[in-house]
């Protein structure tokens, strides 16, 4: 009846341990399992079973957002893989630091352009496509055990995750000022 | 033997026992409560037959507590001891008080407690005691009219409500005496009351629930999936309501009856009566008739319409945001929920059916829908529906995260997570023989702790002595089903479990509740200079860590030999100021030590991009 903590997180949800994602399997099988064991399945129950609920859907929902995010499923990969990542690891790769930052500053002077909401929804697409090639590099890196350059793809990952956000940002910023 | 084997009705001992629950909607302005009664939810009334409670309670100086209509009555002429919206202080802080303090009538008492307190006729109320007393209210209602004790409930809250919000929803419930199954998402209740999960399509599908009360406004966007419902992200506007669609009546009344004359207070509120009466008749016909003192006029909903055009809009506005927070496009909208009475206007019903291109929900009483969907999961919960499919699976509301060095919170669990959830973080000490150190949680969505909610500053205690960096302390926040945290800590390279002693910033510690069950009011006040001197210490420790913490990743990088120096200097006169029993001079301290790590603050504060290359800029210098 309990859950076995030792599967890693594709296993748990019975996907091959790889990058490319089925995400409806994905979907079905995490449903499946908060059916079994989420506490309001154990309401009745004893206060020790509530808390085992407690941490094995908190687990599940763990694993579950892990493999969801295309930059966690593949920092995950490679943490399988025994690479190790410290809080202060960051890409240094100057050309693309510098895309980067050409890219904030476009996001920075959209804000003065005539339609501003118009010009960073094409940023927004654009910093989408960015990490989707990003993604497929990864893919690549990893297939071909370039270990080294895969975890500098996922280093990279989280820098459109920023701006990702910063876009939002901004586009909330601008939509309660327009009606200030 | 047979004699033996009979029972008492409501005591059955049959196996699938029946057992009484109830769904209870805690509104800011009326609450409601609710039950399943032979496969059918419906409200409870009163004797009088009346379903909505007043959200109001009034204190009298005998001691006599009334709640609901008869104290909402004497809100007027009492307003001082009559504490209505309690719902909006549930879970605030004394700081909060600031900003709401202006929308609220009441005297606040000057309390060293973390929770606001209201100073009545009777003593000083916090707005937990106020919710127990609608609550208690509520269960002699249920239990009454089933004829039994209520089991458990369901209570339903605002699906943004924040840690602090949820926690002291409970405590409400547990000085109430109410066991809590379950915190449920008012607007996943919503869903529920209308059965959207018994569907026959087995796909998923996407709802939207539109809660406009009296002085509130949500949004949220729900995934139901063969009766696993999800919320997707939540939003509105906690200051837009009904109130202000009367307000905008009024304002025309004010314009058509004497634009040259200043009108009383009483005339005033005289025409905010009338501005209501005219809304709500709205409803049901095109022309109202409007009546103020001599004077006689009309008003439609053709009239309607352009005056409240902007108000709408806003609604709108908000629905737009967190469709794109779910990252759903408003075709793919399947059903829109109704809820709160302010949705019975026309003009309401009829510009959300067009924002979605899809008619809005709308066949069950507004008002009741949202206590409804309780008493059904509440059955639920009891046991009484052994077959049941459905499963709610919610989302934390609002990111969690800690303090890092120069204010910045770094977030551990992002909003729209779904719950329960935990997470670990690894921490370690910066100095030799470290056996202490605080962590700061906070929720919210900010860069900066002064922008977030401040959940709780806990030191962690006992740390095993050793060298700087090789303690390895694990803290693993989990947040329950109800949306609630905990928090767990661990020395790693010893196994040696640190104990955490966890300081809500706002909310009632179970002392306290504890405290308030057994009726004392002797609350043993802790010695006023001494806990000042013990947060100060408290506080120069967690700036101190976190400095270190900073120096240790990029100090080296960002600043230079001189720079560290004046840090470094600053940093001892912190740490000697420690040792000096005075909160002032620590605090002046903190200060100063903060002053003059400010341009490295800055240099922080540049996004990650820049930190980067300034790294690779000062390498190349050397090279």
């Amino acid at each position: 009846m309990s859950l076995d903590f030792k599967q890693n997180y594709f296993e748990l949800f019975s996907l091959p341990t790889q990058f490319p994602l089925d995400k409806q399997q994905l979907a079905h099988n995490f449903r499946a399992l908060q059916a079994q064991y989420h506490p309001d399945r154990f309401a009745q129950a004893s206060d020790q079973e509530r808390r085992v609920a407690v941490q094995t859907t908190g687990y599940i929902n763990e694993a579950n957002e892990a493999l969801k995010s295309p930059r966690l499923r593949a920092h995950y990969l490679l943490e399988l893989q025994n690479v190790v990542f410290k809080q202060c690891d960051t890409t240094h790769d100057m050309p693309f630091l510098m895309q980067l930052m050409e890219q904030r500053e476009a996001l920075e002077a959209a804000e003065q352009s005539n339609d501003p909401l118009e010009v960073m929804d094409q940023l927004a697409k654009k910093v989408k496509q960015d990490k989707q090639l990003l993604e497929s590099s990864f893919q690549l890196s990893l297939q071909t055990g370039n270990l080294v350059d895969a975890k500098e793809k996922v280093l990279k990952m989280k820098f459109y995750e920023r701006l990702d956000n910063e876009v939002r940002r901004l586009q909330e910023k601008l939509e309660d000022e327009m009606f200030a | 033997m047979a004699l033996l084997q009979i029972s008492e009705p409501g005591m059955s001992t049959a196996p699938h026992e029946h057992r009484l629950a109830a769904g209870i909607d805690l509104g800011t302005t009326n609450s409601l409560v609710a039950t399943v009664r032979s496969g059918d939810a419906t409200t409870l009334a009163d004797q009088k037959g009346v379903h909505l409670l007043p959200s109001v309670v009034r204190y009298q100086a005998d001691g006599v507590i009334t709640v609901g209509q008869a104290a909402k009555v004497a809100e007027i002429d009492d307003l001082q001891n009559t504490i209505g919206s309690a719902k909006r202080l549930l879970g605030r802080g004394v700081s909060d008080l600031k900003t709401l303090a202006g929308q609220l009538p009441y005297q606040f008492a000057d309390t060293e407690a973390a929770v606001p307190k209201i100073r009545t006729i009777a003593g000083d109320i916090s707005a937990i005691e106020v919710s127990a007393e609608i609550l208690k209210t509520l269960k002699i209602r249920a239990e009454a009219s089933l004829g039994g004790d209520l089991k458990g409930v369901v209570i339903t809250v605002p699906a943004y409500f924040d840690d602090a919000q949820r926690q002291a929803t409970k405590d409400a419930a547990r000085l109430a005496g109410l066991k809590v199954y379950r915190l449920l998402n008012e607007p996943t209740a919503a869903a529920v009351a209308y059965g959207l999960d018994q569907g026959e399509a087995l796909d998923e599908k996407i709802i939207a629930v539109y809660d406009l009360g009296g002085g509130t406004f949500d949004i949220s966007i729900l995934r139901l999936n063969r009766g696993v419902f999800e919320v997707l992200a939540t939003g509105g506007d906690s200051a837009l309501g009904g109130d202000d669609f009367d307000h905008a009546i009024a304002e025309w009344i004010v314009q058509q009856v004497d634009q040259s004359t200043a009108h009383t207070p009483k005339q005033l509120r005289e025409i905010l009566v009338e501005a209501r009466r005219v809304k709500e008749a709205l409803s049901h016909t095109d022309v109202v008739a409007v009546t103020v003192g001599h004077w006689q006029g009309s008003f439609s909903n053709e009239q309607f319409m352009p005056l409240v055009a902007n108000l709408v809009k806003k609604t709108l506005f908000a629905c737009r945001r967190a469709l794109r927070d779910a990252d759903i496009d408003k075709d793919e909208v399947a059903d829109v929920v109704m809820v709160g009475g302010s949705t019975r206007m026309p003009v309401i019903r009829e510009r959300v059916g067009d924002f979605f291109n899809n008619p809005p929900l709308v066949n069950i009483d507004p008002d009741k829908v949202v206590a409804i969907g309780a008493a059904l999961q509440a059955d639920v919960l009891a046991g009484n529906k052994p077959d049941t499919e459905m499963l709610l699976l919610d989302v934390i509301p609002l990111s969690l995260g800690l303090e890092m060095y120069g204010g910045l919170v770094e977030k551990i669990i992002a909003r729209n997570t779904t719950i329960p959830i935990s997470r670990a973080q690894e921490f370690t000490t910066f100095k030799d023989s470290q056996t202490a150190m605080t962590v700061h949680v906070l929720q919210g969505e900010r860069e900066t702790v002064e922008e977030n909610r401040s959940l709780a500053k806990f030191a962690l205690h006992d740390i095993p002595p050793m060298v700087a960096g090789a303690a390895r302390i694990k803290v693993t926040f989990q947040v329950d089903a109800d949306g609630l945290l905990n928090v767990m800590a661990e020395e790693k390279t010893t196994g040696v479990k640190s104990s955490i002693a966890v300081k809500p910033s706002y909310g009632l510690t179970d002392a306290e509740i504890e405290t308030m069950i057994k009726d004392s009011m002797l609350n043993a006040k802790a010695d006023r200079e001494t806990r000042k001197l013990r947060e100060q210490q408290v506080e120069a420790d967690r700036t101190l860590a976190a400095l270190d913490a900073a120096l240790a990743c990029d100090g080296e990088v960002l600043l230079s030999t001189e720079e560290q120096h004046t840090l470094q200097r600053a940093r001892d006169a912190l740490v000697a100021s420690k040792q000096l029993d005075t909160a002032e001079v620590i605090k002046t301290a903190i200060k100063t030590m903060e002053a003059a790590a400010e341009f490295y603050v800055a240099r922080r504060m540049d996004s990650n991009i820049r930190t980067a290359m300034a790294g690779q800029s000062i390498n190349k210098f050397k090279d």
